[in-house]
């Protein structure tokens, strides 16, 4: 029997929707910021009613770096109702899609949520605001070189929870940066020192 | 990057002199969790309604990413809290897929997760009608549901070990089989259920009090509900049939006897009626499951991918090895990515997996039917008294854990 960790062929893929033939039964169409519309229109006027969601992925090392995944569905109470999945590759400092909140109203708070959570603009939008997170955090969550604890905790030493998004983010697994060490003895050795004048 | 300095959601609603701007929660007892709506009212008419979310963000997604494949069905559960086992059943369902074990999974084990799904669909619904019923004055209602939930709720403990996340549902089949004497006391609950929903219908359905509050109320049509990404009950009480049991069958639904219930008035009332009709379905599933349960395995064969049995561990080398490897390391997925749909109590409740090849996630997008369930009270809102807000946010049943993750 072959061991379990034997590695899969095209192992840790840097981009994974591309090495595997569609298992599930969505219609996969990709596209880019430009055509995008075009092609979301072009599928609405096709009969896709709805969109059910759009989300985002980020794959930090491909370029581009970012997919925006729309999925579409039509023909919902007809006997062969069709989903179709439709990704958009984005990339940038700030990357910018072309909303589609004016084609489907569901878009308005998924599209909010990706800016939320990966910093993606949709020019366009009514109403991009933060949703999820308070209106003034700093930075992108799901981001993947943003440290799974946050900023502000990524320094508290917790092994088991140190994975690959602080690997990512360049913090050491096991807490404290060597720097924060050096500030900290530097620290305490100038603590003790008007001690020992005083002797 | 500078983030430029965003507005508050208070500065967003458009004064005027005559209207008045009121912020409704998020410590409100009827908004079912923490939802804050910021309304603006003429008088007693909502002219314009803005629900903000977010509250309850616990970063589930981000966690799920950074945990084993096996270990991120835990985490799923938190999401819809309750009814945990749709989730977990899609984010399984999608992860077999990348295994490609989808098809080995043994009968037996489908038909205990789709029993497990139907009863936590009950639990769900009867949540909502308690408390829906609480909104509208009608105290009595919630005992008696609360009573049948908990039944529903000391099954999952006796099957899985806890009563509301009981992470029985795993990749490849089952934790455990069932129990001596469960389905025993699935008979009592199919014994029991019939005489309680007729008395459950006696008292709140037929309820003049609650048809009055109710009907009319928070119309939605049908094209507006597929425009918002409206799915699940409120769909089907706007005349749209549509239900992913039916629509892509999983999990040997095919084989099931049941209908969808709908209804074309779209209003709150509608919404009440189909979950009320959706819980006598359930119960048909369960006791067709009940009557032709399967023998056999509850786990893939595999060992890869399931945890050997116990008692081989203390005889062969081999098993002890990958039970080790199995609970220390888990197990790579092959790249790909796949979207992975169930019906659960509130919609469609999907999950876009994406492996890299790794043995943890590389990511979880889960598709809330909360979120878009919810976000639609912006268009059915208006026009509307604001003390029909409470009957609202109550008929669109939005779970926080869901829409906020």
């Amino acid at each position: 029997m072959p061991s379990s960790q034997t590695p899969p062929a095209g192992s840790t893929a840097v981009d994974p929707t591309a090495v595997r033939p569609p298992i599930d039964d969505a219609r996969i169409v990709r596209t880019t910021p430009d055509a995008l519309r075009a092609e979301l229109l072009a599928l609405k006027n096709d009969g896709f009613a709805m969109l059910l969601d759009v989300g985002g992925v980020d794959y930090l090392e491909r370029t581009p770096r970012f997919d925006v995944v729309y999925h579409l569905l039509r023909g919902m109470t007809a006997p062969q109702p069709e989903r179709v999945r439709v990704l958009c590759g984005v990339d940038g400092p700030e990357p910018v899609l072309p909303t589609v909140s004016d084609l489907w109203p569901s878009a308005n708070w998924a599209e909010r949520e990706v800016y939320d959570l990966f910093g993606i603009r949709f020019s366009g939008h009514p109403d991009l605001r933060r949703i999820q997170l308070p209106d003034d955090w700093v930075g992108y969550p799901l981001r993947k070189d943003y440290p799974l604890r946050g900023p502000a905790l990524e320094r508290t030493p917790r092994p088991s929870f140190a994975l690959k998004s602080n690997v990512a983010a360049g913090t050491p697994v096991f807490g404290k940066t060597a720097a924060a060490l050096q500030r900290q003895i530097v620290a305490a050795r100038a603590a003790e020192a008007p001690k020992d004048g005083e002797k | 990057m500078t983030e430029r300095p965003l507005p508050l959601a208070m500065d967003i609603v458009e004064r005027s002199d005559t209207n008045m701007v009121l912020s409704m929660g998020p410590q409100h007892p009827s908004t079912h969790g923490v939802l804050q709506v910021i309304v603006e009212i003429d008088g007693e008419t909502v002219v314009k309604a803005d629900p903000e979310i977010g509250y309850l963000h616990t970063g589930i997604e981000k966690s799920a990413e950074n945990l084993f494949w096996t270990q991120a069905s835990t985490v799923v559960e938190r999401m819809d809290y309750l009814s945990p086992l749709s989730n977990a059943m899609a984010y399984i369902l999608g992860v077999e897929k990348l295994l490609g074990v989808a098809d080995q999974i043994p009968q037996r084990a489908q038909q205990l997760r789709v029993m497990l799904c139907e009863l936590s669909r009950i639990a769900s619904h009867c949540v909502w009608l308690g408390t829906g019923g609480i909104d509208l004055g009608a105290i009595s209602g919630f005992f008696y549901c609360f009573d049948l939930r908990e039944r529903i709720l000391d099954l999952n403990e006796f099957s899985g070990g806890a009563r509301m996340h009981p992470n029985y549902l795993r990749i490849g089949g089952l934790r455990d089989d069932i129990p001596a004497g469960f389905l025993e006391k699935v008979d009592e609950l199919i014994a029991m259920y019939y005489p309680r929903m007729r008395e459950l219908r006696a008292l709140l359905q037929k309820n003049p009090i609650l048809q009055d509050r109710m009907i009319d109320v928070g119309i939605l049509g049908a094209d507006d509900a597929i425009a918002w990404g409206v799915t699940g009950p409120a769909l089907r009480a706007a005349g749209v049939a549509y239900d992913v049991r039916k629509a892509f069958p999983y999990s040997g639904y095919e084989q099931l006897d049941f209908e969808i219930p709908t209804r074309t008035e779209g209003d709150a009332y509608a919404r009440f009626l189909v979950r009320l009709d959706e819980m006598d379905q359930s119960m048909r599933i369960i006791e067709q499951l009940r009557a032709n349960l399967a023998g056999g395995p509850v786990m893939v064969a595999d060992t890869k991918y399931a945890p050997p049995p116990k008692e081989t561990i203390a005889v062969s080398m081999e098993a002890l090895i990958h039970h080790f490897k199995y609970v220390s390391e888990s197990f790579r997925v092959p790249p790909g990515d796949v979207y992975s749909p169930v019906e659960g109590p509130r919609g469609e409740t999907g999950y876009y997996l994406v492996s890299n090849g790794d043995n943890r996630p590389w990511r979880v997008r889960t598709r809330p039917a909360s979120l878009y369930n919810l976000q639609v009270l912006k268009k059915i809102a208006v026009g509307e008294f604001i003390a029909d807000m409470v009957v609202m946010i109550g008929s669109l049943d939005p779970v926080f854990g869901e829409v906020d993750r």
